[in-house]
């Protein structure tokens, strides 16, 4: 089993421990295992089952190292090495066990039962409504009474001589009452009143809701114990005669315990406790850093990596947000937890355990995923990391270059054998080039672009060392070879027009898709907007909803992003004519211009990339004859293989120095912007939501990045003319406003100080435009 | 086949089935010792149920914004909560799980007292028993006998959770019984029972070799139980006792606050995972590993942070620490403490000796050893007891015993009376006259052949040469070789094949070395997939820790989460009360013995109370 621990080679994923061959599941392991190896040694067995356990217990290598240095260890008849009890895994799937539904059964017999208290409560109400249904106060008690009988026939009072709930024989003294909701009689101690105020609180809401409310148990039992206020109106019994009930109802008290429970069903429905309200908005929270958490994982790892698919600046901000959600649900399983606490009485216990286990839950969930972000490079380290990556990516691709060359080589060696030019094996001496041939008279030219001033664009590399050679050859004073070098130049330019065409053309198609989707996340947007605004009273939740906000920044950089991400596309497909390219250096002037056949058109550029590459050359150490590179190349003779270094003009370059290099690139770019939906009709260029990125709280320490053509733009767009849309303006106000707010409250004197100064910038703003559009 | 993974499927399934927003989960006693087992609080926090109630708890406060998931048996105490809670119930929405079957009846009547329709849900989820590794449960009845038979209460209960089990693997089984024991056939003839009845919920797919159920008695290896352990998971129960995942530590010297009460659970602790089948000086190296590790990162908090940087790291890195760190210092702490004990009992002499009276027949050696040992001052009078119960097992019928001699021996060393009753109780139950298989010589040749070249090869390790008896019934089960004689069939049909999916069941309740064992041949014969139950996990001095600290009293299953108000009884008989009574726990013990006694009780339960 140690074996497969092998320090040097890590290899991951379902591999069978026999022939190492990766499967894509546990499954197919284990069935590729049960097919071709079930005859072999059942201790294989086990080392499925670290293997298994292995990739499942990847993330912690610390405690399980143990476990496997323990693996060869056994000292007694036991194997002695384990994973905690049987692997689950390494027995087949299992479904969930066998169940039973009774919830059919249950609803029958239910809704029997139901629809008995449905009409008994409804029958109620109604009558209620009856009895409400007229001025009491200013109807006379006869009237009154005539209508009172009217609802519910009235118990005879000579057939109950007794009451009924308490016992006690009815007299003069003792008079009769009868219920007007369901016409019993009862003692004046036993009866209870419903005042007009919840009789219509009964009557209104049971409208909408008659189908779902219920009534309670009537067992006699229970209703002795619930006969409450009749002791009070003991007193008032001398009164009882002269007595009109103008605002109340008289009623027994089954009735009165019936209605009372509808009211409670009522009132909890209606009420949702301060706790539901914060935990809501915690859970939204959760989610968010559920949703978000993820995506800024990738880039982190990406950036990490050294790739560029993703900016700094973009990730950093996606990571001051997920810090600020995590934030925000701290703040609010703290304010859970403190809910209620100073209030008097003291809530149950069992709220504070609630309220305790919320933010119990709420700092575990912090805990573990904050515990998963990891930290961004620096600026210089994403610099460090671009570079190297880069560079393996060039070890990589010359040596898959060198097989290519070296093929390429040996057919040229015929062919400019069949020329008979060669003697001896000596260096043909390229078209363009008769530099060798003049070696010895100390003319160089100098080729850049071997360390730093990589172009992303092989041609453009081509271009730049064109133009230097030129350059020195002039100051050589050898027109011949300015003369050849400025025709080569003119149709490697020519060939990077071609392609800088195409690229547009799929840009723009690509473009074209892009606002499509956009197109449809507005409207998802404006939506959001629309209910935001409804939310605007809640601070805090502000705070929440205008972090939707921010969802819509990935999106707003895609165009940004996907020239670039084209370009490396282009790069790949320029890398191959370039090849060849440095191919022919070598090869006999016939053959040479065969690559460049495609090329044509008006050397449009030339005249352009001139000027840029020069500053680049000039800070550049002279370091490498090109010339003595292609000696090298050209005797595979003399070294068997092809030196690495030689194709590494050609190789893609660091894409940040892509914006200095290629014009192209940047009109693009702008037409992204251009092309972005966000970017009302009535103001097509700036986009109101670039422009609220800029004052995000959580981004106030990040400057405006020169280096993002986007940010640029919509400063541009905002020093503008176009009006900002003023309600957003005002928006993004109020929710600076909670934060501060917020910060204020949890302390953090800096981030107001920040947010505050971002509040004023935004009123200026707001200022000024309301001044321009007056 | 993966218990642990059963009963977690049906809580997750149950948790998910309720939806978002807060919840509360409604358990009865038994039901919060299920869940604890296979959930820890923080995973189920994660699920957002926040609260975790008895249905039983009195003072439990109406929240109407919570939704209750209810776990419970199908008791008729519990349908009666339920109905009182469904009258005036306290949370919005009702989701009721019945762990087994429940009665057409009382569905009716709950469906009667929910007269505000709170209940969403009424289901029967089949995770009745304690699953305490994926191939290991358990049921927590402690004596589940009266003497040979049944207590019929703990028979109905012993096979709702078999059947439960079968059900939540989904398993329609065969069974085979042990013939030599009544209990036995008792409860295969109910098991097949409810299998019959209830064949609906047991019509699962057909596999192509029906799977086994194979039901034993604890009286045909009483050795087992009583010898000493030397793996962690063994170890750990047998010298500071396991109750669900539960350690208590109270009684180590010197130990800090936090650490009175430690959770062992493969499912979250994963050096316990990879520690728990190793043995003790296994784990000792590991555990220097582990503390190597740890003090490597340990520098790092304690560096100064002098940059930005630093800070960020350590924030960012402390949560891991802080854990790693509650990981060291719990395997420390509970290590050391093994090895104090260790120490101090001399347990590994003893434990040599108990080996070699399991496992060889050399008498005279034998003898004179347990000789020595009982003069030791420093062996325990109840490892003496131990000692001299084991010799009295094994040579039970040896024409020179000498078990009169050795009880002298006892006498003379102090030990108490009760100690000594024990070896005859232990005799009387699971003497050779009950045994229905020879456990010291092997009669057929094969055995007796491997026994001798075990001998020419010398012993690996003196502490764990004893092999469950156990063992060896897998063994011939898998091969297809046990005897149909010894071990019957329920029923006309048998097994033409050899078996695949088994699942053992010992009535009086399974060891962890009997665990490992099992452990060990899932691991290493390809096909075959074994789960291992008992009416309870044992350890000898279980209900000695029980006695001797009654606020731990196993309540069969209390959850180590729930502080609930601790009551009711155990296993029907041993009243918490009596033990509480007692000041100390010499007289708690002498009160317990004689009562049972008294009552005439199964000896078996009496020597585990010591």
């Amino acid at each position: 089993m140690a074996s497969l621990d092998d320090p040097g080679e890590v290899r991951e994923g379902f591999l069978c421990p026999l022939c190492l061959k990766d499967l894509q599941s546990f499954y197919q392991l284990q069935s590729h295992y049960e097919e071709e190896h079930s005859g072999e040694d059942r201790d294989v067995k086990g080392q499925i089952k670290s293997l298994v356990q292995k990739a499942r217990k990847a993330k912690n290598r610390l405690l399980k190292r143990e476990g496997d240095d323990r693996a060869e260890s056994g000292t007694h008849g036991y194997e002695s090495f384990s994973y905690g009890g049987v692997d689950p895994y390494m027995w087949e799937p299992q479904e969930l066990g066998a169940m039973r539904s009774h919830l059919s059964d249950f609803k029958k017999h239910r809704a029997a039962r139901i629809d008995h208290y449905v009409v008994e409560v409804n029958k109620l109400i109604i009558r209620l409504e009856k009895l409400t249904a007229f001025d009491r106060t200013n109807t006379e008690s006869a009237k009154i009474r005539a209508i009172e009988k009217s609802v519910v026939p009235w118990v005879n009072d000579q057939d109950v001589p007794f009451c009924p709930d308490c016992g006690n024989k009815f007299s003069i003294r003792n008079r009769r009452h009868h219920c007007r909701l369901c016409g019993s009689i009862m003692c004046k101690k036993c009866m209870e009143l419903i005042s007009l105020p919840l009789a219509n609180k009964l009557t209104s809401a049971s409208k909408d809701s008659l189908s779902t409310h219920t009534s309670p148990s009537q067992s006699p039992n229970s209703v002795h114990g619930s006969r409450r206020g009749s002791i009070s109106s003991v007193s008032s019994v001398s009164s009882v005669l002269d007595e009109k009930d103008d605002d109340r109802i008289r009623c027994c008290t089954h009735c009165k315990d019936t209605l009372l429970k509808r009211e409670q069903q009522i009132d909890e429905k209606e009420h949702t406790p301060d706790i539901v309200k914060l935990y809501e908005k915690l859970r939204l929270c959760m989610e968010k850093v559920d949703q978000k958490a993820p995506e800024y994982i990738k880039m982190a790892a990406s950036l990490n990596a050294g790739e560029t698919t993703y900016s700094l600046e973009h990730a950093g901000d996606l990571r001051v947000e997920v810090q600020k959600v995590y934030e925000l649900i701290d703040a609010l399983s703290k304010k859970i937890l403190t809910l209620d606490v100073k209030q008097d009485p003291p809530p149950h216990p069992n709220t504070l355990r609630l309220q305790r286990m919320i933010r119990y839950s709420a700092t575990l969930f912090v805990q573990e995923k904050l515990l998963g972000l990891m930290s961004l490079p620096t600026k210089e380290q994403f610099e460090e990391l671009k570079k190297k990556r880069k560079q393996e990516i060039e070890r990589k691709r010359i040596l898959e270059r060198q097989a290519a060359l070296e093929s390429q080589r040996r057919l040229e060696e015929r062919r400019s054998d069949l020329a008979s030019r060669a003697t001896n094996g000596e260096v043909v001496p390229p078209r363009r080039g008769p530099a060798p041939l003049r070696k010895a008279e100390g003319w160089l030219p100098l080729s850049e672009g071997q360390r730093q001033s990589e172009d992303p664009d092989p041609l453009l590399q081509q271009i730049h060392n064109i133009t230097s050679f030129i350059r020195q050859a002039r100051a050589a004073g050898r027109t011949d070879e300015v003369r050849t070098l400025q025709e080569n130049l003119r149709q490697l330019q020519d060939e990077y027009d071609q392609q800088q065409t195409e690229k547009a053309i799929e840009l723009s198609r690509r473009q074209a898709e892009e606002e499509d989707l956009q197109r449809e996340q507005l409207q998802a947007l404006r939506e959001r907007e629309r209910e935001r605004e409804r939310d605007q009273a809640a601070s805090l939740h502000m705070r929440t909803r205008s972090l939707d906000f921010r969802e819509i920044r990935p999106f707003q950089l895609e165009p940004g992003r996907e020239p670039r991400t084209h370009l490396a596309h282009a790069l790949d497909l320029g890398s191959s004519p370039a090849q060849s390219g440095t191919a022919t250096k070598t090869s006999p002037p016939s053959l040479a211009p065969e690559p460049f056949r495609g090329w044509s058109g008006p050397p449009a550029l030339g005249q352009e990339f001139l000027p840029q590459s020069t500053p680049t050359q000039r800070s550049e150490a002279p370091s490498l004859n090109p010339f003595d590179e292609e000696e090298d190349l050209a005797s595979p003779s003399a070294e068997g293989t092809a030196s690495p270094p030689a194709p590494e003009p050609s190789l893609g370059p660091p894409a940040r120095l892509l914006r200095e290099y290629n014009p192209f690139e940047e009109e693009e770019e702008e037409e992204a912007v251009a092309g972005n939906p966000f970017a009302r009709p009535d103001s097509p260029a700036p986009n109101p939501f670039d422009e609220e990125d800029e004052h995000p709280p959580w981004t106030p320490a990040s400057p405006p990045v020169p280096g993002n053509p986007f940010e640029e733009d919509s400063d541009g767009g905002r020093e503008g003319a176009e009006p900002i849309e003023e309600e957003l303006l005002l928006q993004q106000i109020d929710n600076i406003k909670a934060y501060i707010f917020d910060a204020k409250q949890c302390g953090r004197l800096d981030e107001v100080e920040v947010l505050t100064e971002n509040l004023r910038e935004l009123r200026r703003a707001l200022a000024t435009q309301k001044a321009g559009s007056d | 086949m993966n218990v642990v993974f059963a009963v977690k499927q049906y809580i997750s399934k149950m948790i998910e089935d309720s939806g978002p927003g807060m919840k509360v989960l409604l358990m009865d006693k038994e039901t919060t010792g299920i869940v604890s087992m296979v959930y820890t609080q923080s995973e189920i926090l994660q699920k957002e149920v926040y609260l975790f109630e008895r249905i039983d708890s009195q003072n439990r406060e109406i929240m109407k914004h919570l939704k209750a998931i209810c776990f419970l048996r199908p008791t008729k105490e519990n349908v009666d909560y339920l109905i009182q809670e469904l009258r005036r119930p306290k949370y919005s929405i009702y989701f009721i799980y019945f762990s087994n079957v429940i009665s057409k009846s009382d569905v009716k009547s709950l469906a009667e007292a929910d007269e505000q329709e709170v209940v969403a849900e009424v289901q029967e989820f089949y995770g009745d028993y304690i699953a305490v590794n994926p191939h290991l449960f358990s049921l927590n009845i402690l004596g589940c006998c009266q003497g040979r038979n049944w207590d019929p209460v703990q028979l109905s209960r012993t096979t709702q959770g078999l059947t439960a089990l079968l059900l939540s693997l989904k398993k329609c089984p065969m069974i085979r019984y042990q013939l030599s024991s009544e209990a036995a056939k008792r409860l295969a003839e109910c098991v097949k029972q409810v299998i019959t009845k209830e064949y609906e919920l047991f019509e699962f797919r057909r596999t192509e070799v029906p799977p086994l159920l194979l039901i034993l008695d604890r009286c045909d290896d009483a050795i087992t139980p009583l010898l000493n352990q030397w793996t962690y998971q063994a170890m750990v129960h047998e010298l500071l006792g396991i109750n669900n995942n539960r350690i208590d530590l109270s009684r180590v010297p010197g130990i800090s606050k936090d650490l009175r009460e430690v959770v062992l659970s493969a499912e979250n602790d994963e050096f316990y995972a990879n520690n728990m089948y190793l043995n003790f000086a296994e784990i000792g190296s590991n555990i220097k590993n582990l503390m190597e590790d740890f003090q490597k990162k340990k520098p790092k908090e304690q560096q100064k942070l002098e940059s930005i940087a630093d800070m960020k790291a350590f924030v960012e890195n402390y949560p891991q620490f802080k854990k790693m760190s509650g990981t060291v210092s719990k395997h420390v702490t509970v290590v050391g403490e093994l090895s104090r004990l260790v120490s101090e009992r001399n347990l590994l002499e003893v434990s040599e000796v108990e080996q070699e009276l399991a496992c060889q027949n050399d008498h005279s050696s034998a003898l004179q050893n347990v000789k020595r040992l009982l003069q030791n001052p420093r062996v325990t009078e109840f490892d003496a007891a131990r000692l001299v119960m084991l010799y009295a097992l094994h040579y039970e019928r040896h024409s020179s015993n000498s078990l009169p001699g050795l009880m002298m021996d006892l006498r003379n060393k102090g030990v108490s009376e009760k100690y000594r009753k024990l070896v005859s109780a232990v005799i009387e139950y699971g003497g050779k006259r009950v045994r229905g298989s020879d456990l010291f010589s092997p009669k057929d040749a094969v055995a007796i052949t491997k026994q001798f070249l075990k001998g020419l090869k010398g012993v690996e390790n003196v502490y764990t040469q004893h092999q469950p008896f156990l063992h060896e019934t897998l063994d011939h089960l898998i091969k297809g070789k046990l005897k149909e004689n010894l071990y019957p069939y329920l029923g006309p049909s048998t097994l033409r094949d050899r078996p695949q999916d088994i699942i053992v069941f010992i009535i009086g309740g399974a060891t962890y070395e009997e665990a490992l064992t099992v452990y060990n041949l899932n691991r290493t014969t390809p096909g075959v997939r074994i789960v291992l139950g008992g009416t309870t996990v044992h350890n000898t001095r279980r209900q000695l820790l029980v006695s001797l600290l009654p606020e731990m009293m196993p309540e069969c299953c209390s959850g180590f989460w729930t502080a609930q108000p601790k009551q009711g009884n155990l296993s029907g008989y041993i009243k918490v009360s009596d033990l509480n009574g007692a000041t100390s726990p010499l007289a708690s013990l002498q009160a317990f013995s004689t009562d049972q006694r008294g009552v005439g009780e199964e000896p078996w339960v009496l020597c585990l109370l010591l």
